[in-house]
């Protein structure tokens, strides 16, 4: 037990005296977890201060009680710090050139005069694709906006309808009351007419025979004194008749007599041949009736008129038809529709100003873990790589030799500046092949970011040669800092997610410029022009580190024992 | 440039101060170096040796005194200066993860070596440290001996008029030291100012012309190794390890024996007290030991030896080489 107690004291003072180890034990994590703490405060949400709200660029177009809800809702929100803007194009600047935000919004004019009109209105929001989650944040923050005002005017309108259909139905109660007594008149009415009906008809069919009588009675009288006017008439006619046509029978018989006296005496006189003589035609005899008329001066017997019988056809049996049936005033029960809901019609248009709304992850992390590693790569390969020079002893055989100690420095470090540039080069296409990372419409222009990357890489590994004083010291000196410059650079996770104040402070780093590119060119898809400013200044980065590098590195020459 | 014993010193240091913070790592150093010659820098560790080389090899500034190598003052002419130099330093200053040609292709590069001369070079510096038949191993799997003498070969690479060598065979095996101090004497008898910096008492002895003991920053005697010993005069030096400590001027009143160092020291541990005197010949030995048999209670070991150039630095410093 005491071998052991001595075991661990002894390990205890070593640990004491290896500051570097310490250091990497303690003000390493306290470092990540400060830098990933701040780095991702926007992922759990916002802060109390604001620190972590979005930029969020309005544009009002609209000008009416919508859009000044919509601005009043946002200005009370933590999650977003409204910046009025004048129109679309300061709105676009803000998102695509400036990148201070990440979603601007526009409320279009005439919005409140569709939506008042029944018709379908849309917010207009500006988005920038690879701040993803300000994007989904924002948006889902509007929709919150929106549902939450839709439900306002959805309970207003509800409330109204609610009012109006309790109106209906009263109107609708009386309505049914005025038409039940209206079917009961009707009823009585109905059946009124039936009964006048009836007696009309019975009335109607008494006149009818009464005429029939009244017709028959005249027909007759009126035959009777027809019938007399024709017997005196025919008397007439007949009296004027008799005395020419006696006259005529007369004649006739006379002319008879002198024939059969002409045949006798041609019968005498043909003798023998009296017999061939053929008989003369025979005279017929007056019709006995018409011997009787000539004789008598009777007059004629005509038949009494009394027989004449005209009987009236009977008058055909009408029956009224019988009246319809009294139309239904059966009121259907008269179900009142559900108050009619109000449609969500506001809807959210999106535009994204550059790059795809979808990204591939890899577009943000092949670029963000290459750097990252680079730089790890070129904390060692120059850092370390000059330590192993120095520990070798082989610098100090170089500086004794008849060159510059800025041709060793410089071989060594553009040595360590290609290997760096293949490093990127590899890794981004790894990522094209493996991950389908987009290179953006110009591939060839990453190499500005990269060369600028690279280049400042190389300056801070020089930095961190010159500072740490051993190897052992290397690490978590240069380890701390990387992770600081990767993280709050935005390597390992989108920029957007740290504060303002921390994106303000990771300006300051190479890689915040460098993952900037990145984005614009893979993300974005922008030309080699985005690039230019961000390569510049990590080119002065780097070249800041290199001349704090070579001071630092020859003042350590100086000072060497 | 001036001559030394017929030669033309190619090195002459003069008053040279540097100042590490609070103290004075060489304070008022001066010696000089003839081409030709092998002068050995002989002190302990701290004493001065590397920083003295540093200076000569224009790796470090002096704070005061004149530095001339081959007529060039290395303050003003350092360019030139490090075209002549050859310096070994103390640290295996080679690429461990290269082989041995491609070592000392990249250094005859740098020395400015171009064309057929870059590959005729490596191929004689590794003939002369007897390397040539494992040129093209890794280096990191030679052995210590193999990786200084390749160390040695590198700085040989452009034929320096001045040599510096710091410490060339920490570490080494006997057969490692004999190449090197082949190769360091043909560079010598070449023309060429060899300084080579030691605290091996034996290699100083064996390789150099002259010596410059230095201590604290200061020479503290210079000369060939003979002239250095002789001036301790005649006499043996005795050193005797006893059980306990002996009380100051115990061997007062004896004839023939003086102190050679005031102080006693362990002589390792449990094995008792060491100190040294010199006597002037065997004769008194006896009677040296007798008196501290009688005073510490028990001799536990005692040697006799010819005075060297340890002696000589005891003598002066009051401390071993070794200290």
């Amino acid at each position: 037990m005491r071998t052991l107690l001595v075991i661990v004291r002894k390990d205890l003072r070593l640990l004491w005296r290896d500051r570097a180890g310490l250091v990497f034990l303690t003000l390493a994590p306290i470092m990540v977890i400060t830098v990933a703490g701040f780095s991702l405060a926007n992922l759990y949400g916002t802060d109390p201060t604001g620190q972590t709200a979005y930029e969020f660029p309005v544009v009002d177009e609209d000008g009416g009680s919508l859009a000044r809800q919509i601005r009043d809702r946002l200005e009370t929100d933590r999650a977003v710090r409204l910046v009025l803007v004048p129109n679309r194009e300061e709105a676009q600047r803000l998102v695509r050139d400036r990148k201070r935000a990440g979603t601007a919004l526009v409320i279009p004019r005439g919005s409140e005069a569709a939506l008042a009109d029944g018709r379908p209105a849309s917010l207009l929001i500006y988005t920038d694709s690879v701040k993803y989650l300000e994007r989904l944040n924002v948006r889902l923050r509007l929709l919150e906006l929106r549902d939450a005002l839709a439900n306002e005017h959805r309970a207003e309108a509800s409330s109204q309808v609610e009012e109006q259909r309790q109106r209906l139905h009263s109107e609708l109660d009386q309505l049914q009351s005025a038409l039940g007594s209206a079917r009961a008149r009707l009823d009585a009415a109905w059946v009124e007419a039936e009964r006048t009906r009836d007696h009309a008809a019975a009335k109607l069919r008494h006149d009818i025979a009464r005429a029939q009588q009244q017709a028959q009675e005249q027909i007759g009288r009126e035959l009777a004194a027809f019938a007399e006017d024709v017997r005196r008439e025919l008397d007439r006619q007949l009296s004027e008749m008799r005395t020419p046509l006696r006259s005529y029978v007369e004649a006739l018989n006379a002319r008879r007599a002198d024939f059969e006296i002409w045949l006798a005496e041609l019968k005498r006189l043909a003798g023998g041949r009296a017999s061939d003589i053929p008989s003369p035609p025979f005279f017929p005899e007056f019709p006995d009736g018409l011997v009787r008329l000539l004789q008598e001066d009777a007059p004629l017997r005509l038949p009494s008129p009394d027989r004449l019988r005209l009987s009236l056809p009977v008058a055909p049996r009408f029956e009224l038809p019988p009246l319809p049936a009294p139309p239904s005033f059966d009121i259907p029960e008269i179900a009142l529709p559900p108050p009619p809901k109000v449609p969500g019609s506001l809807a959210i248009e999106e535009v994204s100003l550059g790059g795809p709304s979808i990204i591939n992850t890899f577009d943000q992390n092949v670029p963000g873990f290459s750097v990252t590693f680079l730089l790890l790569g070129m904390l060692l390969g120059v850092s370390l790589g000059l330590l192993d020079e120095r520990d070798w002893g082989t610098f100090e055989r170089v500086r004794a030799m008849p060159i510059a100690v800025a041709n060793v420095l410089g071989g060594k470090l553009l040595s360590r500046f290609l290997v760096g540039m293949v490093q990127m080069v590899t890794l981004l296409v790894v990522g094209w092949l493996a991950f389908d990372v987009s290179l953006g419409p110009q591939p060839w222009a990453l190499l500005l970011p990269i060369a600028g990357i690279v280049f400042a890489g190389t300056g801070f590994g020089l930095i961190v040669a010159a500072v740490a004083p051993t190897r052992e010291a290397v690490l978590p000196l240069g380890s701390i800092v990387i992770v600081t410059m990767a993280a709050v650079g935005g390597c390992w996770w989108p920029i957007d997610l740290e504060p303002r104040w921390m994106r303000t402070v990771a300006l300051a780093f190479p890689t915040t410029w460098a993952m900037d590119a990145f984005n614009d060119l893979m993300i974005r898809r922008r030309t080699v022009a985005v690039a230019l400013r961000p390569a510049a200044v990590m080119f002065a980065y780097g070249t800041l580190y290199l001349l704090t590098g070579l001071l630092l590195f020859q003042r350590r020459l100086r000072r060497r024992p | 440039m001036s001559e030394n014993r017929g030669r033309m010193v190619l090195i002459s240091v003069d008053g040279l101060r540097v100042r590490f913070s609070d103290r004075w790592a060489l304070d008022g150093l001066s010696f000089c170096v003839a081409g030709g010659e092998v002068v050995g820098l002989l002190g302990p560790n701290g004493a001065g040796k590397t920083t003295t080389l540093s200076v000569l090899a224009t790796l470090q500034r002096a704070d005061a005194g004149v530095v001339i190598v081959a007529g060039h003052d290395t303050a003003s002419a350092t360019a030139r200066v490090r075209r002549l130099l050859g310096f070994v330093p103390q640290s295996l200053s080679v690429y461990p993860t290269l082989t041995a040609w491609e070592n000392v292709l990249f250094f005859a590069r740098l020395y400015g070596l171009r064309g057929a001369a870059v590959h005729n070079a490596a191929a004689r510096v590794l003939a002369v440290v007897g390397l040539e038949e494992r040129r093209h191993e890794i280096v990191s799997t030679f052995s210590g001996g193999m990786q200084r003498r390749l160390n040695l070969a590198c700085g040989l690479l452009h034929t320096p008029r001045v040599l510096l060598l710091d410490e060339p065979t920490v570490g080494v095996d006997p057969q490692s030291r004999e190449r090197i101090f082949l190769a360091v004497r043909a560079q010598a008898e070449a023309g060429a100012a060899v300084v080579y910096s030691t605290h091996y008492m034996e290699e100083a002895e064996r390789l150099c012309d002259r010596v410059v003991l230095i201590d604290h920053g200061q020479v503290v005697a210079a000369g060939t190794p003979a002239e250095l010993v002789s001036a301790l005069g005649r006499g043996l030096r005795l050193d005797v390890t006893t059980h306990a400590d002996l009380p100051a001027g115990w061997h007062e009143g004896i004839a023939g024996v003086s102190p050679l160092v005031q102080r006693s020291s362990a002589g390792g541990p449990g094995s008792g007290k060491r100190v040294q005197v010199m006597v002037d010949d065997l004769t008194v030995a006896p009677r040296a030991l007798e008196r501290a048999a009688a005073l510490a209670g028990e001799v536990l070991e005692f040697h006799i030896h010819q005075p060297d150039l340890q002696d000589v630095f005891l003598k002066l410093t009051g401390h071993e080489l070794r200290d």
